[in-house]
């Protein structure tokens, strides 16, 4: 880290804490784009209060943070709420250093990486490779990218408990890169407990740590198990009862809280008869966990964190109740394919849908529910469209990174019988 | 999924590049696409028949039980009033009214409120509201109806509608003595036009909030008795018991409308009681006109928007909308043509009662607010409509020009920066660099100019400057604006600046035609009729290359961007109504008197936004306004260094030769 990244560290902090100040905070927590039922602020609130009151939180159907979370945030949110936004920029901030770090040494092990394959890579792909710039290039547009993108900054203003999940899933990726397993598998087991959809992040970790050896996969994967049942008994020792499992993973798989967000599961669980839902349930679960799993640890086995950062993509659009902060943590880590941005080609299609979509929803929003003129269709139009936004981004990044490893062995340029060649995915 | 898993390993789409070339060619026909499709919304083909979807609404329209005795009531109470009337000459009669709702059983209440003018240093008005609760015996008040009746003194500048008072006084009698009610009735009488209606809204929903006596300009004060949450309302504005025909107002606050089964609901009634009524009905003789349906329809469509886009409420119904209650005007004209025929006095107000009755037993029945029928459409004819999914494509047409002309040069901008290193296969380092930072703070600066429009002429020191408010406020916008106008000559973006500057501005302005147009369609879709042909035609091609528009395009460019500034279409709209008003004043005296009624435009517009809510006047400040400072410079085009267009220039040559 250098003078230049504590400066934009600083402005980043400045712009938030200047933000936090304004009416736009209380606005943005309360606007279900943001702020879900997961981890809405007030909840969080309401959960902190019952548990000092030694009332069952999850007795109701409001808290669904987990307890361990909730104990730590309870002396904070009681005796000093004023210095609350204080510490979720802080928390933000490191979360962003956190990602700087992580991406530099990223890049360095790309470049060692680079110089054991120099002599496989075809002639004219010098600028299809990592140099040795791109060690604080890469690290300053990831840190950049996570500072000033308005997502993240209205996440942070909005205090929602998506800082904390950005922020393990930011160590997460830190000490996956420093080889740290133990480390690697607590945190994983934390956010699993926390919010279910992070448990697919065991596969990048076998990929890293058990370098395909069976064995070590098997033991790792017990461990993992282990780690979880040791993260919720700790959870079991500040309830004393079982009754959050059922308010945490238990709320989210069974999706009871039918609140809109920008996700894809409200509309369809409000329109659908009650008997198939349980089969739904499970289709959209998968779907948001295990269905992209194998396909992509398959093709991915040689780059776990674009494995890792597609997953957190593909989470943050399936997931049951996805907030603007998840995707603002996975745009974060999209400098880090920089070498394959010039085969992405639908990137100011994106750009230009998620702007769109995003002026679209808070328009909708305000038709539906204030002035009583418009109905879910529209918001669900606008949502629907902004997660297939998300689709062809995730797709374009992995067609890109195919075009990339290929290119990068074969050359730019390669002319049959006198024509441009084409890949044909077969 | 071709789209998605393009084969092709080179960046280059062959179909964008030959696209690209022919931008506006594409864009034009997107556009002439939508002004066509606009009208052929005309058409019998586009449009539908209305229907009632609610069948809760039909009670009403089997039976009327009102008799002739409402009708000599009436015609007392009004004789009653019209004494009163000599006596208050500029004052509402609120003693008679009250006293009137207590003979008849109403729990009668009246309600102050404070108006704190803006302007003037402070000035401070009050007015006072009366109304009755009729209980219903059915329910405990958790659901109300309103019927209203403005009422306007005899020193009022607007037409006399005194006897809407007296007519709401015998249905209430009557309806007093029936027992099927199901929600509580309230009956209002408001002044002061829509202030006392604000007033009275805003103290039956938020009576009990703080109010800041900084910041709030309308002090509502609080109500004593309420009648739960409100499901709809009839605004009533009788100008004689003998009417001529009913024109039946729906525009509301920002040109929202209620539900079209309400206005259904209105038609089918009064066609039961043989009324002549309608959308912007007008006297029977010159409704007999010689157009053609296609030109009628096309009239009545373009009235209707045109009344929609100003977001100003035609009646006091409109102001319900905000609140979520769906209402409408029934404004029963006095009768001019056939002024023979008189109907008898002893039932002259009987078909007018009996669609009141009609109406609100019909809403009595109502078990949920409306819902079922269409909260977005344009009234084609008294019986046709078009819905929200027909006349969208129109405006969706429109918008689409933005982004397929910023997508078009967003990929030309590709290739001009990436292409030229991999021919050249020097260095890397030789790419265009598109300036993010500058274009970002330019576009702050644009925006921030638009925002100190819509708040400095509320500030406390500019209030204190001894100026009346309209030039004040015209003055000071006229001020924003020309730091806007010369912005561009002292701030000259780096190279590849007014590029990034035109797709931002593409950008910008189709998501915010969408936002407008999703809020007031009318307002959007004019803006964007207007706009979207200076927005296509603008090029940021330097001047001497083979892609950049001739010299007398350029200027053409630059006077249709002039002419497009929002106080410059603010004047010109005046300045026509000017002309049709008086026609007869000379073109030195017009253009006085016009500019003289803008600046009021203005502040009435600023007036609006503060006390009623209406956001035309912060749309156009801080949105319309700066996207045209971002107009006037990419029209403008000017460039830092000569040098640089030769950059510019050598990369689209070779784009050619690819």
């Amino acid at each position: 880290m250098d003078l230049r990244c504590y400066k934009l560290l600083i402005l980043g902090g400045a712009v938030r804490l200047y933000f936090s100040r304004t009416p736009l905070a209380g606005l943005i927590s309360n606007r279900v784009e943001f702020a879900t039922p997961l981890n809405s602020y007030k909840r969080m609130q309401e959960g902190v209060y019952l548990l000092q009151h030694g009332i069952d939180p999850y007795g109701g159907d409001l808290v669904h943070e987990t307890p361990l979370l909730l104990r730590a945030m309870s002396t904070i949110f009681t005796s000093y709420p004023e210095f609350l936004p204080l510490l979720y920029i802080l928390l933000d901030l490191s979360t962003a250093a956190l990602l700087h770090l992580m991406s530099s040494n990223f890049v360095q092990q790309k470049l060692q990486q680079q110089r054991s394959e120099l002599k496989n890579y075809a002639k004219d792909t010098g600028e299809l490779q990592y140099t040795e710039d791109d060690k604080y290039d890469i690290a300053e547009l990831v840190l950049i990218a996570y500072l000033f993108n308005p997502l993240t900054v209205m996440n942070c203003i909005g205090l929602t408990s998506t800082v904390f999940s950005n922020l393990i899933l930011a160590l997460l990726l830190y000490s996956l890169m420093k080889r740290q397993l133990l480390f690697c598998l607590v945190l994983l087991s934390f956010e699993t407990v926390r919010s279910l959809y992070p448990a697919v992040l065991i596969a990048p970790l076998l990929l890293i740590f058990a370098r395909r050896s069976i064995c070590a996969g098997v033991s790792i994967f017990t461990l993992f198990v282990a780690c979880c049942m040791a993260m919720a008994g700790a959870n079991f020792l500040v309830m004393n009862s079982w009754n959050f499992l059922d308010g945490t993973l238990g709320f989210i798989f069974h999706f009871r809280d039918l609140q809109p967000n920008i996700g894809l599961f409200w509309y369809f669980f409000t329109e659908m008869f009650e008997h198939f839902r349980t089969m739904f349930l499970i289709t959209f679960q998968l779907n948001a966990t295990v269905l992209y799993l194998v396909p992509l640890a398959v093709k991915l086995r040689k780059e776990p964190l674009l494995l890792a950062t597609v997953l957190i993509a593909l989470m943050a659009v399936f997931r049951a109740y996805p907030s603007l902060g998840d995707v603002g943590f996975y745009l974060s880590l999209l400098p880090l394919w920089r070498r394959c941005w010039k085969y992405m080609s639908h990137g100011f299609v994106v750009f230009a849908f998620f702007l769109i979509t995003l002026v679209m929803m808070g328009a909708l929003w305000h038709l539906w529910i204030y002035a009583g003129s418009a109905n879910a269709n529209f918001y669900f139009g606008a949502t629907l469209a902004f997660s297939t936004g998300q689709i062809f981004l995730i797709t374009d990044l992995l067609f890109a990174h195919v075009k990339h490893e290929f290119c990068l062995y074969n050359g730019q340029k390669i002319i049959i019988n006198g024509e441009e060649a084409r890949i044909l995915l077969e | 999924m071709g789209l998605l898993s393009d084969p092709s390993l080179s960046t280059h789409n062959k179909l964008v590049d030959s696209l690209a070339k022919h931008v506006r060619k594409v864009c034009y026909t997107f556009y002439a696409a939508g002004v066509v499709w606009f009208f052929c919304l005309a058409l019998p083909e586009f449009n539908h028949g209305t229907y009632l979807s609610e069948n809760a609404l039909s009670p009403g329209l089997v039976y009327p039980e009102i008799r002739i005795d409402a009708n000599r009531l009436t015609v007392q109470l009004l004789e009653e009033l019209q004494r009163e009337r000599k006596d208050h000459t500029a004052t509402t009669p609120y003693a008679w009214i009250t006293a009137k709702f207590n003979e008849f059983g109403l729990e009668t209440h009246t309600h102050n409120y404070t108006l704190r003018y803006p302007f003037g240093g402070g000035k401070e008005y009050h007015g006072k509201n009366v109304y009755g609760i009729l209980r219903a015996p059915r329910i405990g008040s958790t659901e109300g109806i309103v019927f209203s009746a403005p009422y306007r003194a005899p020193s009022s500048v607007h037409p006399d509608i005194s006897p809407s008072v007296p007519l709401l006084l015998a249905f209430a009698e009557f309806a007093r003595r029936k027992n099927y009610w199901a929600k509580d009735l309230i009956f209002l009488v408001t002044e002061q036009e829509q202030l006392g209606m604000q007033a009275w809204l805003e103290a039956y929903h938020d009576g009990d909030r703080e109010v800041d006596p900084t910041k709030a300009y309308l002090f509502p004060g609080n109500l004593p008795a309420r009648a739960g949450s409100l499901q709809a309302a009839l605004n009533i504005e009788v100008q004689d018991l003998d009417i001529d025909y009913i024109d039946v107002k729906i525009e509301g606050l920002n040109g929202k409308l209620p539900n079209l089964d309400m206005f259904n609901l209105v038609q089918r009634i009064m066609a039961r009681e043989g009324i002549s009524s309608g959308y912007k009905q007008t006297p029977r003789k010159a409704r007999r006109s010689t157009f053609s349906t296609f030109e009628q329809n096309l009239r009545h469509i373009i009235a209707m928007l045109t009344t929609q886009s100003s977001g100003v409420p035609n009646g006091n119904h409109g102001l319900f909308h905000r609140y979520r209650i769906d209402a409408l005007t029934i404004a029963a004209m006095k009768r001019t043509t056939h002024s023979n025929i008189k109907t008898s006095p002893n039932s002259v107000a009987i078909p007018l009662l009996k669609a009141i009755e009609g109406i609100a037993r019909s809403l009595n029945n109502l078990l949920e607010r409306f819902h079922q029928s269409f909260f977005f459409y344009v009234i084609v004819h008294n019986d046709r409509y078009i819905s929200i999914g027909d006349y969208m494509p129109a405006l969706v047409a429109l918008v689409a020009c933005a982004f397929i002309k910023a997508y078009l040069t967003w990929s030309t901008l590709d290739t001009e920066s990436s292409g030229a290193p991999e021919i050249n296969d020097s260095d890397t380092s030789d790419k265009l660099p598109l300036p993010y930072g500058s274009v970002l703070i330019f576009l702050t600066a644009a925006l921030l100019i638009g925002y100190l429009g819509n708040v400095l002429p509320l500030q406390q020191y500019f209030q204190e400057i001894p100026m009346s408010a309209a030039p004040l406020t015209a003055s000071l916008l006229t001020t924003l604006m020309l730091i806007g106008f010369v912005l561009p000559f002292f701030v000259v973006l780096p190279p590849g600046g007014l590029e990034l500057l035109h797709i931002g501005l593409l950008l910008i302005y189709g998501c915010a035609l969408i936002v407008v147009g999703l809020l007031n369609f009318a307002l959007g879709f004019f803006v964007a009729v207007i706009s979207v042909p200076l927005v296509i035609a603008l090029n940021t091609n330097a001047p001497d290359t083979p892609e950049s528009s001739s010299v007398g395009l350029r200027a053409l460019i630059r006077v249709y961007t002039l002419l497009l500034n929002p106080l410059v279409i603010i004047y010109g709209i005046v300045l026509i109504m000017t002309f049709y008003q008086f026609p007869e004043l000379g073109l030195q005296q017009l253009l006085l008197r016009a500019a003289i009624a803008a600046m009021d435009a203005v502040t009435f517009a600023l007036i609006d936004s503060v006390i009623y809510g209406n956001w035309l006047y912060f749309a156009v400040c801080t949105v319309f306004l700066p996207i045209w400072i971002i107009c006037w410079t990419l029209a403008l085009a000017r460039r830092r260094d000569p040098e640089e267009d030769e950059d510019d220039e050598d990369p689209q040559v070779k784009l050619k030769t690819n």
